[in-house]
C-alpha cells in the first residue's frame, strides 16, 4: 500500500490552509505572505514524492472522493485524475509559483494590501490545480472559471487606473467568448455520451466529434489567446509583474492548451480539427511574433512572446503530438516566469520605467538580472541543451518531418526566427549600450528574496529540460532519422534571427529617426486588430439593436408608413402639378358663363 | 311647372349666381352655397311629399347631413385663410403655398 494518493491529496489540500486561516483572522499579521510562501514550498516538496513514484512505476491514479449528485443518469462526483499530465505539471507549477511568491515578497513589499495579494495568488493556484487534476468536465469548468475570475481580480489590482480596469474587463470578455465553446462541448458530451467523465468519453470514442472539438478549440482560443481572441493578453500586462509571471506566462494561459491535450484521444482521430488547430496556431505564432517586433514596453514584448509560444504549442497539437506540447508547457513555464521576474527587477530598479527606449547600460549595473535575462532569452529561443531546446527543437523537427501543411510549417519557422529577433531587441535595448535612464538611480538588486527566487528559476531554466526529458517514460517516439539540414533547421533560423537583429540594431542605432512606415505601424498597433474589433462590431451591434428596437416599431410602423407618408406625398404632388394662380373669381365667373351659355343653347335649340 | 316649383328654382339660381359672382369676401360664397343646399332640400321635400314617394323620403335628410359636412369643411378652409391673413378677402388667395 503506497502513499501515492494520500500524498497527492495532502499536497493539494495544504494549499487551502492559508485560505482557511482567513476565517480565523490570522491573515492580518505581517508574516502571512511568508506563511503562504512556505506553505507552497512544502506543497511542492510533498508533491515531488508522488511524482517520483509515478515516474518509477508509471502508475496512474483516479481518486473519486465524494459523490455530489446524480441528475437522472448523470453522476457528478469529485474526482481527481492523477495521470502523466497532472503528475508532472503539479510539481512544475508549484515550483514556479514558489519562486514567484518569493519574488513578490520583494516586488510588492510596499503595497499595503500585500496579504490580499497573496491570498488572490493562492486562490488562483488552487483553482489552477483543480483545473489540472480534474477528471470530469464539470470540475474542469470550475477550475476554468476560477482562474478566469482570479485573473480579473489580479489584473485589476491597481484598480484606480482606468487602463487596468479596461484590461481586466477585456480579459473576462474574451475568456467568456471561449467559454461558449466549452459549454457547447459539455452539452454535446452530455447528449451523446451521457457523461462528463473523461474515462467514459474516451472509452465510448464517439464518431462525429467535429462539434465538441470545435467547441474545445474555441475555448482554447479564448483562454490561451490565439488569433481572434488574443488582445487581452498584452492588455493584461496592466497587472503587477508577479501576476504576469504567474498567470499570463506559465499557468493560466496554458489551461487552453492543457484542455486540448487532455482530449488528445479524440483529437487524434479527427483530421479536420487537427488541420484547424495547426493553422490557428501557425497564424497566432507568426502574427504575435510580428507584433512583438516593434513594441516599446518590455512587458508587452514578453507577453507577445508568450502568445507566440502558445501558438507553437497549438501547432504541436495540430501535428498530433500532445506529449511534446505538454513538455513545452512545462519547460516554457520556467524561462518565461524568469523573464518576467527579470523584467520586474529592471522595472523596479529604474523606478517603474517600463519603456525599453529609456533603459540601457544595465549590463554593468545589474549583473545578476542581466545574466538571468540573457539565459532566459537563450532558453526561449531554443539554444542547444538549455531547457527550451528539449521541447522546442523536438517540435520543429517533428513538424519538419511530418506530413503536414507546408504553409503552416513555414510560418512556424519564420516565427521561430522572429523569436530570436525580439529577444535580441530586448537584450540590446535594455542591457547594452549607454544608459538612457535618469541619473538619479535606485538600482538595487541585493535583496535575498529577489536573488533566491531568480536563482531557482535560473537553475530550472538550464537544467529542467534535461531533467524532465530524461525522467519521463516514452510516449510518442520522436523522429530519429532525418537529413542534416532538417535537423539543423531550428538552430539555423534562430542564429539567423540573432545575427540579423544584432546587425540591424547596431547599424541603425545612431541614425536619424524616420517617419514610421506602413509595416512599422502595422506591427506597432498590433495589426490594427484591437483598433478595429473593439470599436466596429460593438458600434454596429448597438446601433442595429437601437434602430430595430425603438426606431423600427415605433417611429416607422406607427408613424411613418401611413400618416406622414400620405401627407408628404400630397404636398409634394400638389406643388408639382398645380398650375393655378388663385384667381378664384375669374374661375367662378367663367363657370357661370359656361353654364348660362350651355343652358341657353340647349333650351332654345328646339 | 307650378308656381312653387318656379319659386324654388329661382331661389336656387339666385344662390348659384351669388356663389359664382362675388366681390371680395369668401364668406359670401359659402353663404350662397348654403342657400343652394337649402333650396334643394325644400324642392326635394316638396316633390317627395306631393307624389307620396315614401321610399325616397330619406333623400332630403341625407342631403342635409352631407351639407353639414361640407359646411364644416368650408368653414375650416375659411378659418385657415383667416388665420393667415386676418380677413378672408379673395384677392389674398393668389399665393398657393403648402
Amino acid at each position: 500500500m503506497n502513499m501515492f494518493s494520500s500524498l497527492m491529496l495532502a499536497s493539494l489540500s495544504v494549499l487551502t490552509l492559508p485560505i482557511m486561516s482567513s476565517i480565523l483572522n490570522t491573515h492580518k499579521n505581517s508574516t502571512y505572505p511568508h506563511h503562504v510562501k512556505n506553505i507552497i514550498s512544502y506543497a511542492f516538496i510533498t508533491s515531488l514524492v508522488p511524482t517520483m513514484m509515478f515516474i518509477h512505476s508509471g502508475q496512474e491514479t483516479i481518486i473519486s472522493n465524494w459523490h455530489w449528485m446524480t441528475i437522472q443518469t448523470l453522476k457528478l462526483s469529485l474526482s481527481f485524475k492523477l495521470d502523466y499530465f497532472s503528475m508532472i505539471f503539479v510539481p512544475v507549477a508549484l515550483f514556479v509559483t514558489w519562486s514567484i511568491m518569493e519574488f513578490s515578497l520583494w516586488y510588492m513589499h510596499s503595497d499595503p494590501y500585500i496579504t490580499r495579494f497573496f491570498k488572490y495568488l493562492l486562490t488562483f493556484l488552487i483553482t489552477m490545480m483543480i483545473l489540472v487534476t480534474a477528471n470530469n468536465l464539470f470540475q474542469l469548468f470550475i477550475g476554468w472559471e476560477g482562474v478566469g475570475i482570479m485573473s480579473f481580480l489580479l489584473i485589476g489590482w491597481w484598480y484606480g487606473r482606468t487602463d487596468a480596469n479596461t484590461a481586466a474587463l477585456q480579459a473576462i470578455l474574451y475568456n467568456r467568448i471561449g467559454d461558449i465553446g466549452f459549454i457547447m462541448a459539455m452539452a454535446w458530451f452530455l447528449f451523446n455520451t451521457n457523461t462528463w467523465d473523461l474515462q467514459q468519453i474516451f472509452m465510448l470514442d464517439p464518431n462525429l466529434t467535429n462539434l465538441p472539438l470545435l467547441g474545445l478549440l474555441l475555448a482554447a482560443t479564448g483562454k490561451s489567446a490565439q488569433f481572434g481572441l488574443h488582445p487581452w493578453l498584452p492588455s493584461a500586462m496592466e497587472g503587477p509583474t508577479p501576476v504576469s509571471a504567474l498567470l499570463h506566462s506559465s499557468t493560466m494561459v496554458v489551461a487552453g492548451v492543457f484542455l486540448l491535450i487532455r482530449f488528445h484521444p479524440l483529437m487524434e482521430n479527427n483530421k479536420t480539427i487537427q488541420s484547424l488547430t495547426l493553422c490557428l496556431g501557425a497564424i497566432t505564432t507568426l502574427f504575435t511574433a510580428i507584433c512583438a517586433l516593434t513594441q516599446n514596453d518590455i512587458k508587452k514584448i514578453i507577453a507577445f512572446s508568450t502568445s507566440s509560444q502558445l501558438g507553437l504549442m497549438i501547432v504541436t497539437i495540430g501535428i498530433n503530438q500532445p506529449y511534446l506540447a505538454f513538455l513545452h508547457i512545462c519547460t516554457h513555464a520556467f524561462f518565461k516566469a524568469m523573464l518576467f521576474m527579470c523584467s520586474g527587477s529592471i522595472i523596479h530598479s529604474l523606478n517603474d520605467e517600463q519603456d525599453i527606449r529609456k533603459m540601457g547600460g544595465l549590463f554593468n549595473a545589474m549583473p545578476f538580472t542581466t545574466t538571468s535575462l540573457i539565459i532566459g532569452s537563450l532558453a526561449l529561443t531554443g539554444m542547444p541543451f538549455l531547457t527550451g531546446f528539449y521541447s522546442k527543437d523536438l517540435i520543429i523537427e517533428t513538424a519538419n518531418t511530418s506530413y503536414t501543411n507546408a504553409w503552416a510549417l513555414l510560418m512556424t519557422l519564420i516565427a521561430t526566427s522572429l523569436t530570436a529577433v525580439y529577444s535580441t531587441r530586448i537584450i540590446f535595448f535594455a542591457l547594452l549600450g549607454q544608459p538612457r535612464f535618469l541619473p538619479l538611480t535606485t538600482i538595487n538588486e541585493n535583496n535575498p528574496f529577489l536573488i533566491n527566487s531568480i536563482k531557482r528559476l535560473l537553475i530550472g531554466s538550464i537544467f529542467a529540460g534535461f531533467f524532465i526529458s530524461n525522467n519521463i517514460y516514452p510516449t510518442t517516439i520522436p523522429e530519429m532519422t532525418m537529413p542534416i539540414y532538417m535537423k539543423l533547421t531550428a538552430l539555423t533560423v534562430t542564429i539567423l534571427g540573432f545575427t540579423l537583429a544584432l546587425e540591424l540594431s547596431l547599424i541603425t542605432h545612431n541614425l536619424k529617426l524616420e517617419h514610421p512606415t506602413n509595416m512599422f505601424k502595422f506591427s506597432n498597433l498590433l495589426g490594427y486588430y484591437p483598433t478595429i474589433m473593439h470599436r466596429l462590431p460593438p458600434l454596429a451591434n448597438l446601433s442595429m439593436s437601437q434602430k430595430s428596437a425603438s426606431l423600427l416599431l415605433d417611429s416607422i410602423w406607427l408613424e411613418n408608413i401611413l400618416p406622414k407618408s400620405i401627407s408628404q406625398f400630397q404636398m409634394k404632388t400638389s406643388i408639382l402639378i398645380s398650375t393655378q394662380k388663385g384667381q378664384i373669381k375669374l374661375y367662378f365667373l367663367s363657370f357661370l358663363i359656361t353654364l348660362t351659355l350651355s343652358m341657353l343653347l340647349f333650351n332654345l335649340h328646339e | 311647372m307650378s308656381l312653387a316649383h318656379i319659386n324654388i328654382f329661382l331661389a336656387f339660381t339666385v344662390s348659384l349666381v351669388g356663389l359664382l359672382m362675388y366681390r371680395s369676401h369668401l364668406m359670401s360664397s359659402l353663404l350662397c352655397l348654403e342657400g343652394m343646399m337649402l333650396s334643394l332640400f325644400v324642392m326635394a321635400t316638396m316633390v317627395v311629399l306631393n307624389t307620396h314617394f315614401t321610399l325616397a323620403s330619406m333623400m332630403p335628410i341625407i342631403l342635409l347631413v352631407f351639407a353639414a359636412c361640407e359646411r364644416a369643411l368650408g368653414l375650416s378652409l375659411l378659418v385657415m385663410v383667416s388665420n393667415t391673413y386676418g380677413v378672408d378677402h379673395v384677392q389674398n388667395l393668389n399665393l398657393l403655398q403648402c
